[in-house]
């Protein structure tokens, strides 16, 4: 009889703790980002500046505009993407094949998408707990921007 | 074709069915979902690399497979362990592949002793508790190639290349010794995931009890057949046992019909009911998207 209310409590104990905690980091995630938007704020123009050079940067950009398709083995077999390249730089990346990939790592492993546009690369880091499938995009998109280089 | 009488079988018979029932659904979810199990682990290991790294914990789809788990595991019992799990139905694979081999040399089964086993069921606790601090220090990246389940996942999907993997095939290769001998070796001794589940506080609904009154004097065939050794608890009790995997065998071998789960009018190892519970969790693994 004890053991089952002692375990109920723990369990409800450590639900609490990891909300509890979730919460913290999110407040203090919010007060980062007040004081990250007050600094942009402030130097606007600046940022402005290097935004207006960095598009002409990627205008004069190292990628060929279109739509380029890559291959590369993930971990049950191959994982095909499709990269569109606008304006000289990765816009956009789709998964338009990976069927032997399991559902929960893959959609772990698309979070190395946003991170790849954000590089402008495919030089990033894995995910970790889905490593096959992750370096598999990685490595397809290499391979597409391979062929995208100019 | 002929149809059978469910209502008029033999005590036998009925025991081949329920374990016949339980080989196929055991086998459909090898085949088509094997990755539950280390998803979920992933969950926990993903839980503690982030409290360690003192990042938010988002809901990814490792923790929301992990939470399912716990839950359905809360409500069912270890069904999932007993009947879904790849990695458990691979040892109960083995095991039987043993035991028939031995029957047809005619030579007796190696079994362990049972104070050798209940002092092994503590070792899962440790190896929960190594892996965890692991990720909570950040360098469980670093034990790549060292884990028996990534072999055993990879050779499942038919993927050999195994380098880098020599301690993760050498332990997979000793586990398999294991499950030969002792009967879910694995998900009783070493399974980190076992080890939290059976932390879990099982609701009374499907747990397994015995009417202790009503029993044999000196019988204790329930906990011969069981994989565990579990002496059951007494009826209406809230007592969890956290070790039963819900194989239901205990169900079919009393001799008195005294197991039974706490649904009022059900002993827990019906056709229907089986079904019904391994269809719930079908659904909940389709909705995850597993």
């Amino acid at each position: 009889m004890k053991t089952f209310w002692v375990r109920a409590v723990n369990l409800v104990l450590i639900v609490a703790l990891l909300i509890g905690y979730n919460t913290v980091l999110t407040l203090r995630d919010k007060d980062d980002q007040i004081a990250k938007l007050t600094a942009d704020l402030e130097s606007a123009n600046l940022y402005k500046q290097s935004v207006m050079q960095s598009q002409e940067d990627a205008a004069g950009g190292s990628y060929e505009d279109g739509i380029w398709k890559g291959e590369a083995q993930g971990f049950g077999g191959a994982i095909q993407v499709e990269v569109t390249v606008e304006g000289g730089s990765i816009t956009d990346i789709s998964i338009v094949s990976a069927e032997k990939e399991d559902g929960a790592y893959l959609s772990m492993a698309e979070d190395i998408i946003p991170t790849i546009i954000d590089a402008q690369s495919a030089d990033v880091d894995t995910i970790s707990g889905a490593t096959f499938s992750s370096t598999g995009i990685k490595n397809a998109v290499a391979q597409a921007l391979e062929e995208a280089a100019k | 074709m002929s149809k059978i009488d469910i209502h008029h079988l033999t005590k036998k018979q009925r025991k081949q069915m329920h374990g016949w029932l339980r080989a196929i659904i055991q086998l459909l979810y090898f085949l088509f979902l094997p990755s539950a199990y280390t998803a979920a682990f992933a969950g926990v290991k993903y839980i503690f690399t982030q409290l360690g790294a003192g990042e938010k914990i988002g809901l990814t789809s490792f923790v929301s497979v992990l939470i399912v788990l716990c839950l359905y595991t809360i409500v069912f019992g270890r069904f999932f362990c007993g009947f879904a799990c790849a990695f458990g139905s691979f040892g109960d694979a083995v095991h039987f592949v043993y035991v028939w081999i031995c029957k047809k040399i005619k030579k007796k089964p190696v079994k362990l002793p049972e104070t050798v086993t209940s002092k092994l069921s503590m070792v899962k606790y440790v190896v929960l508790a190594v892996i965890v601090l692991l990720c909570f220090k950040g360098v469980y990246s670093q034990t790549q190639g060292y884990s028996p389940w990534d072999v055993f996942s990879m050779m499942h999907a038919f993927n050999f290349k195994l380098g880098g993997y020599l301690l993760g095939v050498v332990l997979l290769v000793l586990i398999m010794v294991g499950m030969a001998v002792q009967e879910r070796f694995f998900c009783r001794f070493l399974c980190p995931m076992g080890a939290v589940f059976s932390l879990l506080p099982m609701l009374p609904f499907f747990t397994l009890k015995r009417e202790r009154e009503q029993c044999i004097k000196g019988c204790s065939a329930c906990t011969k057949q069981c994989p565990s050794d579990i002496g059951l608890p007494e009826a209406g009790s809230l007592d969890v046992s956290g070790d039963c995997f819900q194989c239901q065998k205990c169900i079919d071998t009393c001799p008195r019909m005294n197991i039974h789960c706490g649904l009022p009018g059900l002993k827990g190892n019906e056709v229907v009911l089986t079904i019904i519970r391994a269809l719930i969790l079908l659904g909940l693994f389709i909705w995850l998207g597993i």
